[in-house]
């Protein structure tokens, strides 16, 4: 059941940053509720505060400008989903968003939400480390950008400060030559391993990034599987990629659990990054 | 959940022996660990474990019984809490053994370690890679700990 907990309304992400720092561990903030809500039912975490941010201006607009995407923090998995500038400019990430858990979750669930509480079985961290993202982080003494492969320390654990809000995430728009994927698999209701790829397609294959997700604690970019497939033609790149997946497979840090064993989850790891590569190249 | 642990201390073995029955100065290199109490000696202490995974935390008041006790080579003992607030249970069988090995004192533990309730809800490889992380530091801390001593 549900504790008491006490509804802060700020107005400004600003006001909202003073009320973590003043309330530390005792407040939360809420967006969509979709994992806090969970959670606080089944009392595995309790607070006396939740800081409700949906209401707050300018942070759930889609944008583009100036080479760079735009997606406000609070923007709900739906309204990913049916955007038409992300399904033209990110069809990868548009792609993921239809895909994220289910209806009820992406009507409400918020993806600054979901990269906030860093779930190990979340979808959209993988990519965005694979497409190169910034994440903005702000409190009221100003703001900063992290780079996705580097918000996510652990399990649950994101490298933002205890009175940061993670505000926008800002997306390189994918030069015309730019490919992505990304692929999951799993047969529960979270997915046991995610892959996203991403590369220029121009004679050979340059600026290639893999990432990986849900078989670990939290997702990593993969820069050595990368590495074997950098600066490679398309037809040498496809005879790498045994190799890259297997890389990546040991580089995703995999649990055995009741979504697969580790060698199980390595091997599908190979497996998305070799279905990656064909749907980005075909 | 089984793991074990194997650490090698620059320190005779009767120190190392010596240490591990000086409750709180063995509690301290026990990650998380507070409160510790000897309710009778060499046989009954208690302590409160703290464990954090992300937002999610855990506070286990801990109970542990000394099963078998041979001098300088081997300790087993079980340790069981309940976490009421989060309605969660640990309890942890184990195994130490205490060698020579040149020169050096080698310190091999055996731990089964069984978390139920609600906290499974994080899931069973979050929970093994958290208690794996323990033990490591908690080896590290004691080797630390008994060289600098020494």
């Amino acid at each position: 059941m549900l504790r008491r907990f006490r509804l802060e309304e700020p107005g400004s992400i600003s006001e909202a940053s003073e009320l973590l720092s003043r309330f530390g561990e005792n407040a939360k903030v809420y967006a969509g509720g979709t994992e806090l809500l969970l959670a606080m039912k089944e009392g595995l975490v309790q607070y006396e505060r939740l800081i409700n941010v949906k209401n707050l201006k300018g942070v759930s607009e889609v944008t583009s400008a100036d080479g760079m995407i735009r997606i406000g923090a609070l923007c709900t998995h739906h309204e990913l989903e049916t955007s038409a500038l992300l399904r033209d400019k990110l069809p990868s990430l548009h792609k993921l968003e239809q895909n994220v858990a289910n209806v009820r979750v992406r009507q409400s669930g918020t993806l600054g939400g979901n990269l906030c509480f860093a779930e190990p079985h979340a979808d959209p961290g993988t990519l965005l480390i694979a497409l190169a993202a910034k994440l903005v982080a702000e409190k009221s003494s100003g703001k900063r950008e992290i780079a996705a492969e580097d918000f996510f320390v652990d399990a649950y654990e994101t490298s933002l400060q205890a009175d940061e809000l993670l505000t926008e995430i800002r997306i390189p728009v994918p030069a015309p030559q730019a490919r992505s994927a990304y692929l999951k698999f799993g047969y529960l209701e979270r997915p046991s391993v995610g892959v996203a790829l991403a590369f220029k397609l121009n004679g050979g294959l340059s600026d290639v990034k893999v990432a990986v997700g849900c078989a670990g604690p939290a997702p990593r970019r993969v820069p050595e599987a990368e590495a074997l497939l950098n600066g490679k033609s398309r037809e040498e790149a496809a005879r790498s990629l045994v190799e890259a997946g297997a890389v990546a497979g040991r580089a995703s840090q995999a649990i055995s659990d009741l979504h697969g064993s580790q060698d199980y989850k390595e091997h599908i790891v190979g497996v998305l990054l070799k279905r990656a590569f064909q749907a980005a190249a075909s | 959940m089984q793991f074990q642990k194997e650490v090698e201390i620059l320190a005779p073995r009767e120190k190392v022996w010596k240490f591990i029955w000086d409750v709180d100065r063995f509690i301290a290199c026990v990650p998380g660990c507070k409160d510790a109490k000897t309710l009778e000696e060499g046989k009954k202490y208690s302590a409160t474990m703290v464990e954090k995974v992300g937002p999610f935390k855990v506070e286990f008041p801990t109970n542990i019984e000394v099963l078998e006790r041979e001098e300088l080579s081997h300790i087993k003992a079980q340790a069981s809490g309940a976490d009421n607030k989060i309605g969660s249970r640990m309890k942890v069988d184990l195994d130490v053994h205490l060698r020579e090995q040149n020169g050096k004192t080698v310190l091999a533990f055996v731990a089964s370690v069984d978390i139920l309730g609600k906290l499974a809800a994080l899931g069973h490889g979050i929970i093994k890679r958290k208690a794996d992380q323990v033990l490591d530091e908690f080896a590290q801390a004691v080797k630390k700990r008994m060289e600098e001593d020494a």
